[in-house]
C-alpha cells in the first residue's frame, strides 16, 4: 500500500516535471515577443534588447529552465511581466477564489448527479426518470455560458436572490457553482444510472434482499459501492473540466480566478504567469487523479490487494 | 424538527443572500465604476493605456481640458511660462504651496526628476522627455542629470530643447508627464504597484489595489485644488461586458462606459431606456486601414485609391456603430487645432473602383493582400468592420484577406513591418498635430514600424521638421498640406471615423463631463454627484 502511494506520488513528481518544461519550451517557441507587449507598442529595439538581458531570456534556455526550477522548488515562479507582482503572490490570491468555486461546483454537481441518478435507476422509466434524465440531458447539452447567463439574468438580476457578480461572499459563489457544476452533474446522473441498473441485476444483489436487506441497504451498502468506481474516474476526469469551465464562469461572474489569470497571462505573454498558472493546473489535475485512485482501493478491496 | 430545521435553514439562507444582494448601497460620495481589464501599472513609464491613476492622483505642469467647446491646454502646477525668441528655452513657475500626499513640498527637483525617470526606464512614455537637451545621455547612462532642465530655485526652472517645439506645452499635459515625488521614488523599490509608494499631488489617493478584482480612489485631504463631490471612487474590474450592463441596470454602478457594449445593447437598452443618462462627446482620434507600401499589390498608388473608392465607410458608420461615430477625411482628426474641416473624403464609387483598377491593369480578383485582425481587440464592433471591409473590397474585385492573430503576435508582425493591412486607433494624447503626424509619418523608423512603409522621404522630412515652426498659422498650413499630400494624393492610409466617448450615468450623478483626448480614463473630478 505504502509502496503504491509512493509509485504514485514519483509518477506525479515526473508528469509535474514534464508539464513544467512542456510548457517552458511551448512558451520560447510560440510567436509573440513578451517584451514587446509588456513594454507597448512604441518601445525601440534597444530597449527590448535590455529588458530581454535583465529578464535572463538571453540565456540558454536549458539555464532559464534549472533557474526556475530552482526558484518553484522554493516557492517563487518570479515576478508577472504584466502585473509587475510576485506570481506566487497573484496565484495564491485567485486559487482561493478557483478552489472555493470547483469545490461548490464539485459538491453541487456530485449530490445532484448521484441523488438524480439512484432515483432515476430506482424509479425507472417513471416520471421521475424522465424528468431527471431530461434535465440531465440539459445539464450535459448546455454549454457552461449560456447556463450562467440564463442563471445570472433571472436569478440575480430579474429575482434579485444573488449577486450579479463579485467573490466577496458566499452568496456570490452560488450561482457559479451552479452553472460550473450543472454540465457534470448531468453526466454523473446518467453514469449513475446505467451503472446502478446493471448492477441492480446482479445475482449478489438477489443475494443481499434474500438475507432480508431492506431496499435502501441493498441500495446504498451493495448497490453504490461498486456504482461508484466509474463515478469516481469521472470525477477525476471532471477536475481538469471545471478548471477549463472555469474560465467562462469566472469571467461572466467576475471573479478573480485561475483561469481568468491564465487568459490574461496569454494574451500578455507574461511567461512567469503563465508558468505558474499551468503548473498549478498541472498540480491540481494530479492531486485529484492520486485522490481518485487513493478511492479506488477504499471502494474496491480487490484493488488494495493488488496494491 | 425536521421540518422546522428544515425552514429555519431555509430562511437562514435566504436572509443571507438578500443581505449579500444589499449589502452593496452605496455610500454618500462614492462613485462606482467598472472596466473590462484591470490595469496593470499605476507607473506612467510602463504604460500606455492604464491612466486612470496617473491621471487622478498626480498632476503635471499642464492640463488640456474642454473650455467652450474646445480643448485648452490650461495651468495646473505651472502659473506662469515665458518662452524664448528662438522657440528653445521655456521658463516654468510652479504653483506656491503644493504638497505631495505625504506632506512633502512639490518643487522644481520633482519636476527634474519626473522627467528624468522617464528617460531612465526607456518606455513607451519617453519621447517628450527626448526633446529636452541632454535626453541621449540620460538615456544611454551616460549622464545622470538632464543638461537642459536649469532650476533658480524650488518654484522656478527652466528647461532647453534640442530644436523649437510649438506643441511642447501641449505635450506637457500628456499623463505621461505626471510628477512624482523624488524623495519617495528614491525609496521605493517597485514603483507602480504598492498604493502606499503612489505618492502624487493630485486630487486622490489610491488606497487599495486587489489584482483582477478592484481599486479604490480617495479623495486626497492635502490636494491644493478645490474639493470634488466624489469622496471616493471604486473601479470594479468586470470583464464581461453582459454583466457590467446588468450592473448598472441593478444600480450597481454609476458610470458605465458605452464602448465596451454591443452595439444592439446600446441601442436597445441605453438609448431607449437611459437616452437622457447618456453622456456623449467626441473621442478625439480616428480609426483607420493601413496601407503597406511595401506588399507586391499595396504599393501601387492606383490600388490604394481604388480601395479609398471601394469602402462605404458611411454604412459602416450608420450600420454598425449606429451613427455613433464621424467620418473622418485625413490624418489629424476632429478635436485636435490644425483639423481641416473642409477635407473632402473620397465618395463611395464601386464602379469607379473597378475601372481603375481595370486601367491600372489588374484582372478581376488578381490584387491581393491580407487584412490582418487583432484577436485581442475587444471592441467587437471593430470586428464587424474588418469582415464589412473585406467583403466590400471583394465585390470590387480585390481579395482582402481576413486573418486573425493573438495579440502578442500581431504586434510583433506589424512591428517587423511586414503587416499588408489593419484596422488601426489611434487616440490623441494631447492636442497637437505632431502627436498623431509624427507617430505614423514623422521618420522612416516610424512608418515602417506602423507597417505603413510610407515612400516619400522628403514628406517624411517636412513631417519632422514641423514641430519646430513657431508661428501657429504658418504651422497649421503645413500639417494640412502634408495631409492632403498623404492622403489626398497619396492614399497612404483610408481615414474611416472617430469614435465617441458614450457613457451611461446613474440616478446619483448629477453631471459627467469625459476628457477631451482619445482614451477612455477620465478625471473624476469631472463626475458631479448628485447631493443625497
Amino acid at each position: 500500500m505504502v509502496r503504491g502511494v509512493l509509485e504514485r506520488l514519483l509518477q506525479s513528481i515526473l508528469v509535474l516535471l514534464g508539464a513544467a518544461l512542456m510548457i517552458f519550451v511551448m512558451l520560447r517557441i510560440i510567436p509573440g515577443n513578451p517584451i514587446a507587449v509588456m513594454m507597448g507598442e512604441h518601445v525601440d529595439t534597444a530597449v527590448i534588447r535590455r529588458m530581454t538581458a535583465e529578464l535572463g531570456l538571453d540565456q540558454p534556455i536549458l539555464i532559464q529552465f534549472f533557474r526556475y526550477l530552482r526558484g518553484a522548488v522554493c516557492g517563487d515562479f518570479g515576478t508577472s511581466y504584466s502585473l509587475g507582482r510576485p506570481v506566487s503572490q497573484l496565484l495564491a490570491a485567485a486559487f482561493l477564489n478557483t478552489l472555493k468555486l470547483a469545490l461548490m461546483a464539485s459538491v453541487f454537481a456530485w449530490f445532484l448527479g448521484i441523488t438524480s441518478g439512484i432515483i432515476a435507476a430506482v424509479r425507472k422509466n417513471s416520471i421521475l426518470d424522465r424528468l431527471f434524465m431530461g434535465g440531465s440531458l440539459l445539464g450535459v447539452s448546455m454549454p457552461v455560458f449560456m447556463t450562467a447567463m440564463i442563471l445570472q439574468y433571472f436569478l440575480a438580476f430579474r429575482l434579485k436572490l444573488f449577486p450579479i457578480s463579485g467573490s466577496d461572499s458566499f452568496a456570490a459563489f452560488i450561482l457559479p457553482a451552479i452553472a460550473l457544476g450543472w454540465n457534470s452533474a448531468g453526466s454523473v446522473a446518467r453514469l449513475v444510472r446505467s451503472t446502478l441498473l446493471e448492477i441492480l441485476e446482479e445475482d449478489y444483489i438477489d443475494t443481499a434482499r434474500a438475507k432480508g436487506r431492506g431496499q435502501m441497504g441493498v441500495l446504498l451498502v451493495h448497490a453504490m459501492r461498486n456504482a461508484m468506481l466509474p463515478v469516481v474516474t469521472m470525477m477525476a476526469i471532471q477536475v481538469s473540466g471545471l478548471l477549463s469551465g472555469a474560465v467562462i464562469t469566472e469571467t461572466i461572474f467576475s471573479i478573480n480566478g485561475i483561469g481568468r489569470l491564465a487568459v490574461q497571462a496569454i494574451g500578455s505573454r507574461d511567461i512567469p504567469l503563465l508558468q505558474g498558472t499551468v503548473l498549478l493546473s498541472a498540480t491540481v489535475v494530479i492531486i485529484g487523479n492520486f485522490l481518485a485512485d487513493s478511492l479506488y482501493s477504499v471502494l474496491d478491496p480487490r484493488i488494495r490487494k493488488e496494491a | 424538527m425536521n421540518r422546522k430545521l428544515t425552514l429555519a435553514t431555509g430562511c437562514a439562507l435566504a436572509a443571507g443572500m438578500m443581505m449579500a444582494c444589499t449589502a452593496g448601497a452605496a455610500e454618500e460620495g462614492l462613485l462606482r465604476t467598472a472596466v473590462l481589464y484591470d490595469m496593470t501599472t499605476m507607473d506612467v513609464t510602463k504604460t500606455t493605456d492604464n491612466y486612470m491613476v496617473p491621471m487622478n492622483v498626480f498632476d503635471r505642469l499642464f492640463e488640456t481640458r474642454m473650455e467652450d467647446g474646445t480643448a485648452q491646454v490650461v495651468g495646473s502646477l505651472c502659473t506662469d511660462y515665458a518662452v524664448s525668441d528662438d522657440g528653445l528655452i521655456y521658463n516654468f513657475t510652479l504653483r506656491d504651496g503644493v504638497v505631495f500626499s505625504n506632506g512633502s513640498p512639490l518643487t522644481a527637483t520633482d519636476v527634474q526628476y519626473s522627467f528624468e525617470r522617464l528617460l531612465k526606464a526607456g518606455g513607451d512614455n519617453m519621447d517628450i522627455a527626448e526633446e529636452i537637451a541632454g535626453a541621449a545621455e540620460v538615456e544611454s547612462g551616460k549622464s545622470d542629470t538632464l543638461s537642459g532642465f536649469a532650476m533658480m530655485d524650488d518654484l522656478h526652472f527652466s528647461i532647453t530643447l534640442q530644436k523649437p517645439n510649438a506643441g511642447f506645452l501641449a505635450e506637457l499635459s500628456a499623463p505621461a508627464m505626471s510628477i512624482v515625488d523624488a524623495e519617495t521614488m528614491e525609496k521605493v523599490k517597485n514603483f507602480g504597484t504598492e498604493c502606499a509608494d503612489t505618492i502624487g499631488s493630485g486630487p486622490y489617493l489610491v488606497t487599495e489595489w486587489v489584482a483582477n478584482d478592484h481599486y479604490t480612489l480617495e479623495y486626497n485631504p492635502k490636494y491644493w485644488g478645490e474639493e470634488p463631490t466624489v469622496k471616493k471612487v471604486i473601479v470594479q474590474v468586470i470583464p464581461d461586458a453582459g454583466t457590467q450592463n446588468l450592473m448598472f441596470q441593478n444600480g450597481e454602478l454609476d458610470l458605465v462606459d458605452l464602448k465596451d457594449q454591443d452595439s444592439t445593447i446600446v441601442e436597445s437598452v441605453y438609448k431607449t431606456m437611459y437616452a437622457d443618462q447618456i453622456v456623449s462627446t467626441p473621442k478625439v482620434g480616428l480609426d483607420f486601414l493601413s496601407f503597406n507600401e511595401n506588399q507586391e499589390y499595396l504599393k501601387d498608388v492606383r490600388v490604394r485609391e481604388a480601395i479609398h473608392m471601394a469602402v462605404d465607410v458611411d454604412t459602416l458608420i450608420s450600420s454598425i456603430y449606429n451613427g455613433d461615430a464621424v467620418r473622418e477625411a485625413g490624418i489629424i482628426p476632429a478635436g485636435v487645432w490644425a483639423h481641416n474641416s473642409e477635407l473632402e473624403p473620397v465618395s463611395y464609387d464601386p464602379d469607379g473602383a473597378k475601372a481603375l483598377l481595370k486601367e491600372a491593369g489588374y484582372q478581376d480578383g488578381e490584387v491581393s493582400f491580407e487584412l490582418s485582425m487583432d484577436n485581442g481587440t475587444t471592441d467587437s464592433n471593430k470586428k464587424l468592420v474588418y469582415q464589412a471591409i473585406s467583403e466590400q473590397l471583394k465585390a470590387v474585385g480585390i481579395n482582402a484577406t481576413l486573418k486573425g492573430y493573438d495579440h502578442a503576435v500581431w504586434l510583433d508582425r506589424r512591428n517587423s513591418g511586414s503587416m499588408d493591412s489593419f484596422i488601426a486607433s489611434w487616440g490623441m494624447d494631447y492636442n497637437d498635430p505632431a502627436n498623431i503626424m509624427y507617430t505614423f509619418f514623422g521618420s522612416e523608423k516610424n512608418t515602417a514600424q506602423r507597417s505603413l512603409n510610407y515612400q516619400d522621404k522628403d514628406i517624411i522630412d517636412r513631417v519632422a521638421a514641423a514641430p519646430a515652426i513657431t508661428d501657429d498659422d504658418t504651422r497649421e498650413k503645413e500639417y494640412q498640406d502634408l495631409e492632403k499630400k498623404i492622403i489626398g494624393e497619396d492614399f497612404a492610409w483610408l481615414p474611416l471615423y472617430e469614435n465617441l466617448h458614450l457613457y451611461c450615468i446613474g440616478d446619483r450623478v448629477e453631471h459627467f463631463t469625459p476628457q477631451w483626448a482619445g482614451f477612455s480614463d477620465f478625471y473624476v473630478t469631472d463626475v458631479v454627484l448628485k447631493q443625497e
